[in-house]
């Protein structure tokens, strides 16, 4: 999740759970009931989903990877919801989907909203906050950090296009994390930044590169937080 | 093939809702909106396959649907269902089986507009909702 678009939310999420699914049933679950991106980021994008007597089936991605999105449901179409239906449609989507898997990794759309009055109606949850180290992007997703901070979470920050190495070199083309957000004590994730990830829309599930050796490290993390 | 997932819904739902209550269900009341065209008599038969072992297996499942009366948020014009047939077709015919408004009615202002301006910010009594429980006492009076 993060208070700010355009961080790698999808990205993350796609990764991790691709991660996770090395050990255990794992499904993602598109929330971003606007936008969608997980659907194009596995090549689903235009696909229905089937529908059996248990439900909405996920789309099966790899033997332990499932997927369930609202694109599935809408073939593509454009998603445009007056407020006071957009949680209900979350809710139906979970609640009509097949779900049996062990860990469930949901990907969320920007903002502070109706997403995140779901998921804490559906389920308990460790946050992952995603953000880049630009000072306008910590600053926003700071007012997410802080809800959280009040609702007793204790969140990862996962700060995503931290570095880039030529070389033995480290590059920080954004700068290094804002201070006011790294005196807030939270476990914090630094990423690289990897060019070749553009080449893998469609098929993120054959991308094989050094982010997701850091979702492995990451899902390390989580399992341990999930102990 | 959604009534079977609906069904398997309601009665998770009402479980979950009689978990530390006492009494039995004898009926359960299910508000669907026509537009979402389940059908009846396999939710029913969904119904009575899936209470089976469970402790709803005494109760019967009433299906009662809802003409949806739509508002525009925008114009204030008041439609139903008939004035937006031919969207609601349209919808039918390029979906077929997966009709979205078959899986999640609430998806409606997504493909359907006020018939009187063109816009997408209507609302609707749209969803499928249990609009009833009724439990007898299984307590013998003293």
């Amino acid at each position: 999740m993060s208070a700010k678009g355009g961080v790698g939310k999808s990205v993350i999420s796609s990764l991790l759970a691709i991660a996770l699914s090395r050990d255990h049933d794992t499904l993602l679950v598109d929330l971003d009931i606007h936008t969608m991106a997980l659907p194009k980021l596995f090549g689903y994008d235009g696909v229905l989903h089937e529908v059996s007597k248990e439900g909405i089936i996920p789309f099966r991605i790899a033997q332990k990877l499932k997927l369930l999105t609202l694109g599935g449901v809408v073939k593509g179409r454009t998603v445009i919801l007056p407020g006071r239906n957009q949680e209900r449609v979350m809710e139906s989507l979970l609640g009509t989907g097949a779900i049996k898997e062990d860990v469930i990794v949901f990907d969320l759309p920007p903002g502070l909203g109706d997403e995140i009055l779901v998921l804490e109606k559906v389920t308990d949850f460790l946050p992952l906050v995603v953000t880049n180290p630009s000072t306008l992007s910590v600053r926003v997703v700071e007012y997410l950090l802080k809800y959280l901070e009040e609702k007793g979470k204790n969140p990862l920050l996962i700060v995503n296009m931290s570095f880039m190495k030529c070389g033995s070199e480290v590059i920080r083309p954004f700068g290094s994390l804002n201070e006011q957000v790294s005196r807030r004590g939270l476990q914090i994730v630094e990423l690289p930044m990897d060019e070749t990830l553009n080449r893998f829309v469609g098929k993120i599930q054959e991308y094989r590169g050094n982010l997701l050796d850091e979702m492995y490290k990451l899902s390390s993390i989580i399992n341990e937080r999930m102990r | 093939m959604h009534e079977w997932s609906i069904a398997d819904a309601v009665v998770r739902t009402v479980e979950d809702m009689m978990e530390g209550r006492e009494g039995r269900v004898s009926k359960i009341v299910l508000g669907v909106p026509r537009i979402s065209f389940l059908d009846v008599e396999i939710l029913i038969e969904a119904f009575d396959e899936l209470k089976k072992n469970t402790s709803l297996s005494d109760s019967r499942l009433e299906v009662n649907i809802r003409e949806p009366s739509f508002t525009c948020q925008r114009c204030g014009f008041v439609f139903h269902l008939n004035d937006i047939k031919s969207q609601v077709d349209d919808l039918r015919s390029e979906f077929g089986e997966e009709y979205p408004l078959h899986l999640i009615p609430m998806l409606g202002p997504s493909f359907l507009t006020c018939p009187h301006c063109g816009s997408h910010d209507i609302s609707g009594n749209d969803d499928i909702v249990v609009e009833r429980v009724e439990i007898e006492s299984t307590v013998k009076p003293s």
